[in-house]
């Protein structure tokens, strides 16, 4: 299976079991978890299935393409069924065999492995799952987001493509991974993996990134609070970009312990604060009009 | 006696709380049970990953039992010309009798106030009407380590119900019959339909025997749950897996040694099947603890040595055992992926002497107000050079070593491998130092161990790796780590709050005392650490660099360093009472010497657990003594004035033990006998005599006594029964 009939399978195995297939998130994120589709959908009582690929970027992951396993930037599927279905895991189980893995013929195990993004005031219980001792996928229900308690809980199953193609493909490193027929990961992302690792590593301004993050939360601030509302999209973007000014700053390694738990509050802070607004019972949020 | 069987049905449950799971069902539920009251014999708690299973013996029917009924007072029960009261009358109503046939009985046995009584026959509830109550409380008296929300509701009164992972069957009988149980799920915080229904079936393995998984499979007792389970690739008795796992270590080699692993298989899997993985060979020269850090943390898996090199690994499988090539080469994969990373971080760090890093700690910053990790280095160095000259707490070969370990302690810190395996910060100086032919083994040992210790218990590493002047070395640079770091956070205003302790401080602070405890170590010291002059130090490092004033800061972390002194002697087992008798000594200070301190309470414990009762009286009296007493100092008594025999008894008690000398056990020993004259003083001598003279005579004798015991402890503060 190539790593873009990996996407088909999960898009039609999960549209068929109801999910909406969105887009990614077009701002840089760190998980899957950021798309507002995930962060905002979760919160609040409005039932919601979805299932879309993220690009993530993780720019302290990047090793200038010559990692077989790490990279700067990973693709992954991330699943939202609100609320969890009581079948939630025989449902992923199927999604599997899906992807052709015969689960009587292998070791597939939930391990404990608690999931928490300190930067989105969320956290969830749940497992990694292991494939044969490989983690192929984090699988969480949603207990907080944005400092909120939730209700209902939401399924979260986020899949680590570059990974599972590497295990059904049998290759030993990520940029042998055929993407398509004809075409390897190396051609598409290697070139983008060894300048991103140059850029976070080496060329990013580490005094220009502590100012726009500082801007950034600001801009994301005033933005939520503009008077006459319905902004908070808007300044969840600024809070987006915030995270990955840390993440680049993170990877420059121009933070200190104590200077990264102060980091990590602001955005929280920030966070938090949209998904207030958000839950808030005033016109203009998500949840009572459509975008558009 | 009829057969109960439960088997909750869940999401895999964490290995490790399941033996308290298992632990905690039997106990409650013998508890509950107790309070219907049902009588339950043989109770049995069993579990895998994915249920928890309780048998037990009850019988069909609660035995009949007798309940009394108060009403009012017996006093109120008639007026002034003898007729029943309407309190009276309404009470006999309630309870269907006519007043004449009520009874007089106190509430309580033995007490004073009669009331008008009833006493009826309970007839005993059927066990099958009770026992489906006794479920939903015993689901709800579980107590887990971290409980999650999953929807639902229970209709006991008392709604949410959140649990360990979400239950998804239930299986409960009795006696082959279903005992009905619902749980509905939570729909805009309010019951809704129901989601689990208690039923007479189970599901097996996930996975196994293929084709039939995920079937229910019905089930009339707990010895056909076990052998249908069994059938179908599922060992519901954590023995038998242990069992299992244990004869395939077996094979594998006699003196395996499991890291703790074996037990945590055991509840990781439902149906153990142990397989066996290659290390290629490029790998083995690795470090060991490199190899460890990535099979056993990350992996769970069990290194196994051959010839002195780690060779293959051993994992657990939830498998029958079959497709063994496949699932190995699997793991390999994986075990291939993270030593290459380890590799490559190892052959990278080399390439740089550690010693060269210092300078690059100046860009990783300890705290955005306290500097970088160069800073910490510098200050760290110099409180080990005060230990050394100043303090005349290391000979000069030690003084040499722990200066230039103080320095290179946090150097790894900027290596690949430590970034990646944060774990093996610390460890990885020591590796790189040795590798890179730092010959002075006592630098390498004190940079990998200076993190520890952790672990508060006598005994725990670093105690058997280090010894000598390598384990006085390794004190200093750990006290210096640790004071460093409380003294910049207490001089912040970061203290820990309640449960919240983000930077670890009470950990760094116990870690300070075990070192004063246990690596000083106590027969070749000379000069012991002072724990004051320490914590001084420590905070005049940081020069004019913290927030606050030392005058406030240092009064503050001694009373922390004093506060864990505490905890940790009673952590290791002394009572309460003597470790603050001891702690409550004024002269000498706990702070000042804690490693003494803990010998005078080694002493104390022996001696008073010789004579336990002396220790009683002479406590008692000596509450009397001190809140007479108040902060008189001691002053020697004027003989000339004793008027009574007990006086002077107590006086040449006294002074015949004031002089002496030796160990603190003899000293306690001999202390002790000073009850009989102490007691008979309190009996014969009014102290508070109303000559002024006679009275403040008194009382120095008094004072006089109870120094003698606080250059050891204050037995005052010595409880009657402990």
């Amino acid at each position: 299976m190539t790593l873009q009939e990996i996407l088909f399978a999960l898009e039609r195995y999960w549209s068929d079991r109801g999910c909406l297939i969105h887009q990614p998130w077009d701002a840089e994120v760190g998980a899957g978890t950021m798309h507002p589709e995930t962060f905002l959908r979760v919160l609040g009582p409005k039932p919601w299935r979805v299932a879309y690929c993220q690009p993530t970027r993780r720019p302290a992951d990047g090793r200038y393409g010559e990692n077989p396993n790490r990279l700067y930037k990973h693709e992954q599927f991330q699943v939202i069924l609100k609320p969890a279905p009581a079948d939630v895991q025989d449902a992923y189980l199927g999604s599997l065999v899906a992807l052709g893995i015969d689960p009587a013929a292998h070791d597939i195990r939930f391990e404990e492995d608690n999931w928490e993004s300190p930067t989105l005031g969320a956290w969830g219980i749940g497992w990694q799952v292991l494939l044969d001792g490989l983690e192929i996928t984090q699988f969480t229900y949603f207990q907080q987001a944005g400092g909120l308690d939730l209700q209902p809980i939401s399924a979260e199953i986020t899949y680590g493509l570059e990974r599972i193609a590497m295990y059904l493909q049998g290759v030993e490193d990520v940029y042998d991974v055929r993407w398509s027929k004809d075409r390897q990961y190396r051609e598409v992302r290697h070139e983008e993996e060894y300048q991103l690792s140059r850029y976070s590593f080496e060329l990013a301004d580490v005094e220009l990134f502590r100012e726009l993050f500082d801007k950034y939360l600001k801009e994301g601030w005033r933005t939520l609070e503009a008077p006459g509302g319905r902004s908070l999209l808007a300044a969840y973007d600024w809070c987006l970009k915030g995270s990955h000014a840390f993440n680049i700053l993170d990877a420059r390694g121009a933070i200190s312990v104590s200077q990264r738990a102060g980091m990590i509050l602001g955005i929280r802070k920030l966070a938090c604060a949209i998904a207030a607004a958000h839950v808030a019972p005033r016109e203009g949020t998500m949840v009572e009009a459509p975008r558009g | 006696m009829a057969e109960l069987l439960l088997e909750i049905g869940c999401e895999e449950i964490p290995a490790a709380w399941l033996p308290g799971l298992g632990e905690q069902l039997r106990a409650r539920f013998a508890e509950l049970a107790a309070r219907e009251p049902l009588t339950t014999s043989g109770l049995r708690s069993l579990w895998t990953p994915r249920r928890l299973v309780l048998v037990a013996e009850v019988p069909g029917r609660q035995e009949d039992r007798e309940e009394t009924v108060f009403g009012p007072p017996r006093s109120a029960a008639r007026d002034a010309s003898g007729a029943w009261t309407s309190a009276a009358k309404g009470f006999a109503k309630k309870v269907g009798r006519a007043p004449e046939e009520l009874l007089s009985l106190p509430k309580v046995a033995g007490g004073d106030v009669l009331y008008l009584a009833h006493t009826r026959r309970v007839e005993g509830r059927l066990a099958k009407d009770v026992l489906p109550i006794l479920v939903g409380q015993l689901l709800r008296a579980l107590a887990f380590p971290k409980r999650m929300s999953w929807d639902a509701w229970l209709d006991d009164g008392k709604g949410a119900f959140p649990f360990g992972r979400p239950i998804r069957w239930i299986a409960a009988l009795l006696d082959g019959d279903v005992l009905p149980f619902t749980i509905y799920a939570l729909e805009n915080g309010a019951k809704s339909g129901p989601i689990v229904q208690s039923g007479n079936v189970t599901f097996a393995h996930r996975f196994l025997p293929r084709g039939e998984a995920g079937r229910p499979i019905q089930v009339a007792s707990f010895a056909e749950l076990l052998a249908k389970l069994r059938e179908r690739f599922v060992l519901l008795d954590p023995e038998e897996r242990a069992v299992r796992i244990r004869e395939s270590l077996a094979e594998l080699g006699r003196s395996l040694d499991d890291h703790g692993l074996a037990s945590e298989w055991r509840d990781l899997v439902e149906c153990p099947a142990v397989m066996v993985g290659g290390i290629p060979a490029e790998f083995r020269s690795l470090p060991r603890e490199v190899l460890e850090t990535v099979l056993v943390h990350h992996q769970k898996y069990l290194p196994i040595a051959s010839g002195g090199a780690l060779t293959r690994f051993a994992a657990v499988t939830n498998t029958d055992g079959s497709n063994v090539a496949e699932i190995t080469r699997g793991m390999e994969r994986v075990v291939v992926a993270r030593l290459r990373d380890g590799r490559f971080f190892f052959e990278e760090d080399l390439k740089r002497p550690l010693a060269e890093r210092v300078e690059d700690l100046a860009g990783v910053a300890f705290h955005q107000k306290l500097g970088s990790y160069r800073d910490k280095a510098e200050r760290m160095t110099r409180l080990v050079t005060i230990m050394g000259a100043e303090m005349g707490l290391l000979t000069k070969p030690e003084h040499e070593a722990a200066r230039q370990a103080a320095l290179l302690a946090k150097a790894d810190l900027t290596t690949l491998m430590v970034r990646e395996f944060p774990e093996l910060q610390g460890i990885m100086g020591g590796i790189y130092l040795r590798a890179q032919g730092h010959g002075w083994e006592g630098v390498a040992s004190a940079v990998h161990w200076h993190y520890h210790p952790i672990s508060i218990e006598e005994g725990s590493p670093p105690a058997s790796a280090l010894a000598g002047s390598d384990a006085t070395v390794f004190g200093a640079v750990s006290l210096a780590d640790k004071l460093d770091t409380l003294a910049g956070y207490f001089g912040l205003g970061l203290m820990p709050t309640g449960s919240s302790d983000p930077y670890g401080l009470r950990r760094a602070a116990q870690g300070v005392i075990r070192v004063l405890l246990d690596f000083w170590s106590a027969a070749e010291a000379e000069e012991r650490p002072n724990l004051r002059r320490l914590v001084a130090a420590a905070v005049a490092g940081y020069g004019g660099g913290l927030s606050r004033t030392a005058a406030d800061v240092v009064p503050e972390l001694e009373a922390f360093l004093f506060d864990r002194l505490r905890y940790v002697l009673v952590a290791r087992g002394y009572p309460a009472d003597e470790v603050e008798a001891v702690l409550g000594a004024r002269d000498p200070d706990a702070l000042e010497n804690p490693h003494e301190a803990w010998v005078r309470l080694k002493a104390l414990h022996r001696v008073r657990q010789e004579a336990r009762e002396d220790f009683e009286h002479l406590a008692v009296a000596f509450k009397r003594a001190r809140n007479i007493l108040g902060e008189r100092r001691e002053a020697l008594p004027d003989a000339t004035l004793f008027q009574e025999e007990a006086e002077r008894l107590l006086d040449q008690a006294v002074s015949g033990l004031s002089g002496r000398d030796g160990g603190y056990e003899a000293r306690l020993r001999a202390l002790a006998s000073l009850r009989a004259p102490v007691d008979r003083f309190f009996d014969d001598v009014l102290v508070m005599a109303e000559d002024p003279k006679l009275r403040e005579n008194r009382l120095g004798l008094l004072a006089r006594t109870l120094s003698l015991f606080y250059r050891i402890a204050d037995i005052s503060k010595l409880g009657g029964q402990a």
